[in-house]
Parts: structure tokens; C-alpha cells; sequence
């Protein structure tokens, strides 16, 4: 028992520490990628088969001979339940089996998934856990953890400044927000109210990775096995968290339920119970719960049937090249190295690890605004923050490659969309005020400024080629709420594995550098002037340089 | 008028002499060199032309007394190197760090609020690696709104309030050290401009009016120095660059940072065209507000090379 406690607390913290360093460290999204349901569904969904898929895998086989150890001895989302389940019941647990629900209904849950997945829709984030997980911590517990630690950081701000402790003084701990996350949180209300009707009742009777590892360990080769000494007293099938073993036959176990916890080797008073390779002669449940045929086909049709409704509504993004009759958000900017918009949403398994990853905040989920395929999937939100020009943290965080890992060199070109100015809205071009700090903030030289007769100080425009929508510009715009430059998705590049960012952007005569040349002038100017030391001068021309004006 | 004759001629001119040959041993003795320049020029390397700019005002003991709290305000906004002119030159910055610390201050700061991302500003720039050769964790970035305080401006025109550094408001001294720059915005970024590096809420200053916020941010924050990094100016496309780069090799120190100002902007070129101190409205204004000087034609200024 001490052994799988502690199994499951070294993967709940090793999971949190990866999901918390996601942005910098390698393979932060491993247990991702060991869960059966996402990968299944994005492998499915994409129509692709990727080496990163492997875990799952291993995890689908591992379950043949030890059974569903992954839930026993890994998920965090188990884990994470009975943590909750302990802290919030203070009913005694019982195993009692919900006579009204059948434990099947997992099974329709991965049919139906399964199914919209067949049709090219990923379902699977509203149940796998590993995403469900994910996006819990990620996206509502780290935030409330960074808050409260930046909130007593600066608490003691005066004392540190007092005593010159530079390293405390100057801690300044991010505090990231996301939209839907209280949305997130109802979820996962609901999901631990379910615990007070049974113990892991998500494990028992939802989860769409629990019945794919349940189907194939209805008899792993390592599994429990009652000796003749049992006295039928019935204790273990009351204290079996997941109700897999026959309370009126305890020697009885359904093993596509069990978790191999091994709570009944424990508590059996008898000592009868092991988990072995073990005499042929024990007994095992002779009618494992299956599912039924009939139901399990109409679950994947009913899956394959709401991907084509998700399909027919209105905001989804075309298939076709021409973006004719396209209606989608106009806002929608996709991070950089997202695949190309179909491609992306059939890929991306919604786990927010990469909103977790992104250092500037910028990257948020969204709710129904693209319609039902692309809730929970990434969005740039300028206005929160600028997608920093040299940062691939959210490609290293995606585990099914929906965002692309982008090489250093191969990122400065991975344009995300261009940025548009609203005159109307300009400080200086609507309301004639001095101000150019979208020029201030373009890390791509994209703004030049214009000097008008008509207006007293310069206003910008974009050079839409050398812009790569990275949103400094909006982020920083003074024009208060809505920003009179925004980021639109327009000439967004959206490649596939093997495409050359750089390649594509220059064929469609972008010119995207962090070290732009400016070519009017020359920049390698002689000392200035003759090597003597400059004297104040005197205007010599009417020529205004931007801010400067005629004087008085 | 008496006709002077030659008696008297060259007993006038004997007591000239003296007086010059006295002069030129005890350089003290004019009386106008007793006065220290308004603003010091000097043409040569970094570190050499900082100190003596400073030494010609009449040294760092002016500014910094023993125990004093300073606060160095550079430009570190961007995370570009120092050859793009966008930030001051970290030698610029370790020079003065040095020379405060060993005027006994007590304790130096070099902060700034960057626009970029703030590790790489200090790293890029060079200023935090310059920085920590004086003194391991010197220059910082200050970011959370809860290290900043929000302070009255009396006498504001626009910005009547603004929030500022909580560790500038316990500084003693503060020295502005910025880059010469072109502002596309503000027309030039120098010592005034530099002071929103300082504050939490910059955003508002522009819809407001930009220039009578900057004069207004000066009469708040007030460097006791100011030394200008002219050894190398952004002469256009600043404040970010890429522009044309104008190597000067210049350092321009004043007690007026209205004055350091008003000379930076009349000495070089912006855009290729040469202006007068007035042509930029927030120095204009705060010479009217006598918050400083930008009639440079009244002031002393010491030029000399190192």
C-alpha cells in the first residue's frame, strides 16, 4: 500500500512540476501522451500515427499483463479524485455499486469519441483524463498558486527593501489569467460531487481511457487471484474503491474494473487475496461487464453523428483553399507553428498545456466563439500580452504536435497575422496626439510613420510584409480597452511538418526580421562631425523630424 | 579718458602677466574657472569621458554623499545590443555605478521598467552582465504594479498623479543615464523622456498629452544628474531602431537635465537635419515651467577630450 501511495504521489508531483516548467523543459507533456483515449482520438482524428504516441502505447500493452495499473498507479486525474474524494466525503467509504448506473457507460463514453474521432473531430478532450487534468491545474489551481505566492512576495516587499535582500525585493512572480476557467472548475465540481455516490466514480463509470484499458485486460496475465482459504466475509468487495469485486462471491473479480490497488490483499483478513501470475485453478469473473454491441454502435454513431452537426455550423473553418463563405472570429489568431486550421483542431486534444507554458499569457482558451469543434483550443490575445518573437514554448509543450516545434532560426518567420490600425480610433490620427508607441514597441520595424500637413504629429501604418501579427503593438496600444491596432489572422503561415517557414514566408515576399536594416539611411555613419566635438547648432532646414515641431 | 602712457602701460601689463602666469599654476585662482561648467562635453572613450564629465561638474561627492541611496535610470527597454543605440551603453552604466559606490554610497540601483521581455532587455543590452562586475544583482527590472506607488504631481498640467517605483521613492539620489535617441513619438527619448521608465502606468500619458506629461513627470522625478550616452545617437527610427547610428563618442553631463537635454538635441542631427532645443515641446515647456534651462546660449558649457 506504501508503495502505491507513494507511486501515485511521485506521479501527481512529477506530473505538476512538468506541467508547471512546461514552457522550458523537455517532454513536459510525457503522462499527455501516455494517456490511451487523447492519443487514440488524435491519432484518429488526424489521421496520423507519430513516435510521440508511443507512451500511450506502452500503456495500452502494460494493461494486458498487469491490468489497469496506469489508473491505479498513475493518472493523476485518479489521483487527484481520491485526494478530493477524501478530503470532501465524510460518508465511510463503501464500494456499494450504483445499481442504476452501469459501469458500461464508459464504454459508450470511448465509442462515442471514437466516433466522432473516425469522422475528424476531436471529442475526446470533454472526457480524457489526462486533458481534463491538465487544463484543471493548469489552467485554475497554478494561477490561484502564482497569485497567492506573488501577493505574499510583495507582502514582504518592505522588509527585503528594508534589509537590501535584492533577491526578494526584485522577485516578481507572473501571474497568468485565463478565460473559461471557471467553467473548468464547474466541471470538476461536478466531477467530485460524483465521488459522494461511489468512490472514483469518474474512473468507474466515465472515463473514456479507463474502458479502452479496460477492454484489454478483461484477463491480464498478472491479476488478482482468491486461494481457497477465503471465508466469503465479503470485506474486500465493500472496500474495493472501483466495486470490481462480486459482493455475493467475493473470489469473484470483474478485472476490466480493477485498478490493481490491491486495497483487498490488504484488507483481507484472511490473507487469500494476491495479485500473481499465480494457480491456474483461481477463479475469475465468468461475465466481465461488456459492453453491449448494439449500444457501443450506436454511441460511435452518435458520435460520428454530432461531428457532422459540429461540422455544419456556421463559425467552422473551411476545408477549401479559397476561405470563400468563411465566417470565423476575426480575432482568431492561432499560435505560431499551428497547423493548418483543420489539420490543428483534429490535432490539438484541448489539455491547455501549452496556455500553462506560454511565458507572456498571451495564449488563452476559447469557448464557443469558433463554434462547438474549437472549444477549449488556443487563442493569441494581444491585449493580454505579445507572443514573444523568439519564444517556441508552446510548440515544445504540445503533446500530439497540433503547434509544431519550431527551430530557433525558423521561428522569426512562423507569422501568426498582421496587424491592422482602426483610424477612427487612433490617438494620432483621430484625436491628433502625439504618441507612436506601436512604432515604440514592433520588435519587426513593421510601423513607419507619416507626417501630414493635416495633422500635427506623425501617425503610423503598417508594413503589412514586415509584420508578423506578434501583437506587441496592440499589447502596448494607449487607446484605452479596444486597441486602434489590432492583430487579425490575415497572411497567417500555416505549414505542415517538413514546410520551411522561412522558405514560404520569403515566396510570399514577407520580409520578417528582429534586426531589420533601416534602408533610407545608412547605418554605418562616420563619427560624427569631422571627429570634433559637437557644437549646438542651428536649424538649417524645414524639414520636421517626427515629434519635433516649429518651435516658439 | 586719460591717455595712458607707457609707464603705467607696462606696469598694467606686468600685473597682467603675473596674474596669467599665477592663473596658469593655481588654475583655481580665476574666478571664472571657479564656477564649474552648467554642462560638461566630453569627446573620448566611455569610461574615461563619464568620469571627467562628472569631475568637470565638480565630481560624483557633489551628487553623492556617503551613505546616500542612489538610483542609476538607464534605457534597457529593449533587448537589442548596444550597437543598435536603442539602449545606454553598459560601460556608460558600470562607469557610474563604480563612481557611486565609491563616493560611499550606500546603496545603487540601476532600474527600468523595459517594454520587452525583461530578462532579455538585461541581458541583451549588456547592462545586467556590466552591472554585475560592480555588484552581483544591480541592475533590475521592476514590472508588478505592486512595487509602485502612486504619487501627487503638484503643479501638473496633465498628469496629475502616477504611480512610481517604490525603490526610487526611497532613493536619495537619482541619476538619469540615458541614451541620445530618436522618438518618433516625443521627438527625441533622453533624460526627460527617460523618467517614464520609472513609473507603472505609461499608457496613459499618451492619451493625455504626451509632452506636457513628460514636463510634468520631470517636476516629480528630478535627477540630481544627468548624463547623457551620446558615444553613440539613434539619429532616426527610435526609439526601438534599426536607424542610422551616428558615432559621436560623446558624453554630455549636466545638473539640468532640461539643459543636458536642450544641448543633446541642438548638437546632432535627427533625420538628417539639425534643430534647435525649443522644437521639442516638453523641453520647451519645462523651460517655461523653470523646471531647467534650454537656452544653452547662456550656459557655461566645458568641452574637452579624453
Amino acid at each position: 500500500m506504501r508503495f502505491r501511495t507513494t507511486a501515485r504521489a511521485l506521479c501527481l508531483v512529477i506530473f505538476l512540476l512538468a506541467l508547471a516548467f512546461s514552457g522550458s523543459i523537455a517532454a513536459s507533456d510525457l503522462f499527455l501522451r501516455m494517456d490511451p483515449a487523447l492519443v487514440g482520438a488524435a491519432a484518429l482524428a488526424g489521421r496520423s500515427l507519430l513516435w510521440a504516441f508511443l507512451p500511450a502505447l506502452v500503456v495500452v500493452v502494460s494493461a494486458l499483463f498487469f491490468g489497469r495499473i496506469f489508473c491505479g498507479y498513475i493518472c493523476p486525474m485518479g489521483t487527484t479524485i481520491d485526494a478530493a474524494d477524501a478530503c470532501f466525503s465524510r460518508r465511510r467509504k463503501t464500494s456499494g455499486a450504483n445499481g442504476r448506473i452501469s459501469v458500461r457507460l464508459k464504454y459508450y463514453v470511448l465509442a462515442f469519441a471514437a466516433g466522432s474521432a473516425l469522422a475528424g473531430v476531436t471529442f475526446a478532450f470533454w472526457a480524457a483524463p489526462l486533458s481534463l487534468i491538465t487544463r484543471f491545474y493548469g489552467l485554475v489551481i497554478y494561477p490561484v498558486v502564482l497569485l497567492v505566492s506573488n501577493t505574499a512576495v510583495s507582502a514582504v516587499y518592505p522588509i527585503a527593501s528594508f534589509m537590501d535582500f535584492r533577491a526578494l525585493m526584485f522577485a516578481e512572480i507572473p501571474t497568468p489569467r485565463y478565460t473559461t476557467q471557471i467553467f473548468v472548475l464547474l466541471f470538476f465540481a461536478a466531477v467530485f460531487a460524483g465521488a459522494a455516490l461511489t468512490p472514483r466514480f469518474w474512473c468507474r463509470y466515465l472515463c473514456p481511457s479507463g474502458a479502452l484499458l479496460a477492454l484489454v485486460s478483461k484477463k491480464p496475465v498478472v491479476r488478482r487471484r482468491v486461494s481457497p482459504d477465503c471465508n466469503l466475509c465479503g470485506i474486500c468487495a465493500r472496500g474495493c474503491p472501483m466495486g470490481a469485486i462480486d459482493p455475493e462471491s467475493p473470489e469473484n473479480t470483474a478485472h476490466t474494473e480493477c485498478i490493481a490497488c490491491r486495497t483487498c490483499s490488504q484488507i483481507c483478513p484472511k490473507d487469500a487475496v494476491t495479485f500473481s501470475t499465480g494457480p491456474a485453478e483461481a477463479i475469475d469473473s465468468p461475465e466481465p461487464a461488456s459492453p453491449e454491441r448494439r449500444r457501443f454502435m450506436f454511441s460511435g454513431l452518435a458520435g460520428a453523428g454530432t461531428a457532422a452537426v459540429a461540422l455544419t455550423g456556421l463559425n467552422v473553418v473551411a476545408t477549401d483553399e479559397s476561405d470563400k463563405g468563411v465566417v470565423s472570429p476575426a480575432r482568431l489568431i492561432r499560435p505560431p507553428g499551428a497547423l493548418p486550421e483543420p489539420e490543428f483542431l483534429a490535432a490539438c486534444v484541448r489539455c491547455g498545456q501549452c496556455m500553462a507554458a506560454c511565458p507572456t499569457n498571451t495564449l488563452q482558451p476559447i469557448w464557443f466563439s469558433a463554434g462547438l469543434l474549437a472549444v477549449f483550443s488556443p487563442s493569441v490575445t494581444p491585449r493580454r500580452k505579445y507572443c514573444d518573437p523568439t519564444c517556441t514554448a508552446c510548440g515544445h509543450a504540445c503533446p500530439t504536435g497540433a503547434i509544431q516545434t519550431l527551430a530557433q532560426k525558423e521561428r522569426v518567420w512562423a507569422k501568426i497575422g498582421t496587424a491592422v490600425i482602426y483610424r477612427q480610433q487612433c490617438l494620432a490620427w483621430e484625436y491628433k496626439k502625439s504618441c507612436m508607441v506601436c512604432d515604440e514597441a514592433c520588435p519587426y520595424g513593421a510601423l513607419e510613420f507619416e507626417k501630414r500637413p493635416d495633422l500635427p504629429y506623425p501617425v503610423p501604418h503598417v508594413i503589412e510584409d514586415k509584420c508578423s501579427g506578434c501583437g506587441h503593438c496592440e499589447h502596448a496600444c494607449p487607446v484605452y480597452n479596444q486597441a486602434a491596432i489590432v492583430v487579425t489572422p490575415m497572411n497567417s503561415l500555416r505549414l505542415r511538418p517538413g514546410d520551411s517557414f522561412e522558405y514560404e514566408a520569403k515566396t510570399r515576399g514577407f520580409d520578417l526580421s528582429l534586426d531589420q536594416k533601416d534602408e533610407a539611411l545608412p547605418t554605418d555613419a562616420a563619427p560624427y562631425p569631422d571627429g570634433s566635438i559637437p557644437e549646438p547648432g542651428q536649424q538649417e532646414s524645414d524639414g520636421l523630424a517626427p515629434g519635433f515641431d516649429k518651435g516658439g | 579718458m586719460n591717455k595712458m602712457d607707457r609707464r603705467s602701460f607696462l606696469r598694467q601689463l606686468q600685473g597682467m602677466l603675473l596674474f596669467a602666469g599665477a592663473s596658469m599654476l593655481f588654475p583655481s585662482a580665476l574666478p571664472a574657472q571657479q564656477k564649474s561648467p552648467d554642462i560638461s562635453v566630453v569627446k573620448g572613450g566611455i569610461e574615461p569621458a563619464v568620469k571627467k564629465a562628472v569631475e568637470m561638474l565638480g565630481g560624483i561627492e557633489r551628487f553623492v554623499k556617503k551613505g546616500n541611496r542612489v538610483v542609476i535610470k538607464p534605457n534597457m527597454s529593449f533587448d537589442t545590443g548596444p550597437e543598435r543605440a536603442s539602449n545606454t551603453h553598459p560601460e556608460v552604466i558600470r562607469t557610474l555605478a563604480e563612481m557611486c559606490r565609491k563616493a560611499g554610497a550606500d546603496r545603487v540601483l540601476v532600474l527600468d521598467n523595459p517594454l520587452r521581455p525583461a530578462e532579455k532587455c538585461i541581458e541583451n543590452s549588456g547592462i545586467g552582465a556590466a552591472c554585475d562586475s560592480v555588484e552581483k544583482g544591480m541592475a533590475r527590472t521592476v514590472t508588478d504594479p505592486s512595487r509602485f506607488s502612486e504619487v501627487e504631481i503638484k503643479g501638473a498640467g496633465s498628469l496629475k498623479k502616477t504611480e512610481v517605483m517604490k525603490e526610487v521613492l526611497n532613493a536619495d539620489v537619482l541619476i538619469a543615464a540615458p541614451v541620445a535617441k530618436s522618438h518618433s513619438g516625443a521627438g527625441v527619448s533622453l533624460s526627460m523622456k527617460g523618467m517614464m521608465g520609472l513609473i507603472s502606468n505609461r499608457r496613459v500619458m499618451h492619451r493625455l498629452d504626451l509632452h506636457e506629461s513628460i514636463t510634468d513627470l520631470a517636476s516629480l522625478l528630478t535627477p540630481q544628474l544627468t548624463v547623457i550616452d551620446a558615444s553613440r545617437v539613434l539619429s532616426s527610427g527610435g526609439p526601438s531602431g534599426p536607424g542610422r547610428v551616428l558615432e559621436p563618442e560623446t558624453i554630455i553631463a549636466s545638473a539640468d537635465m532640461v539643459a543636458a537635454d536642450a544641448y543633446t538635441v541642438s548638437a546632432f542631427e535627427w533625420y538628417g537635419d539639425r534643430y534647435n532645443p525649443d522644437q521639442i515641446k516638453h523641453i520647451r515647456m519645462a523651460h517655461q515651467r523653470k523646471l531647467g534651462r534650454m537656452d544653452i546660449e547662456n550656459l557655461k558649457i566645458g568641452k574637452t577630450s579624453v
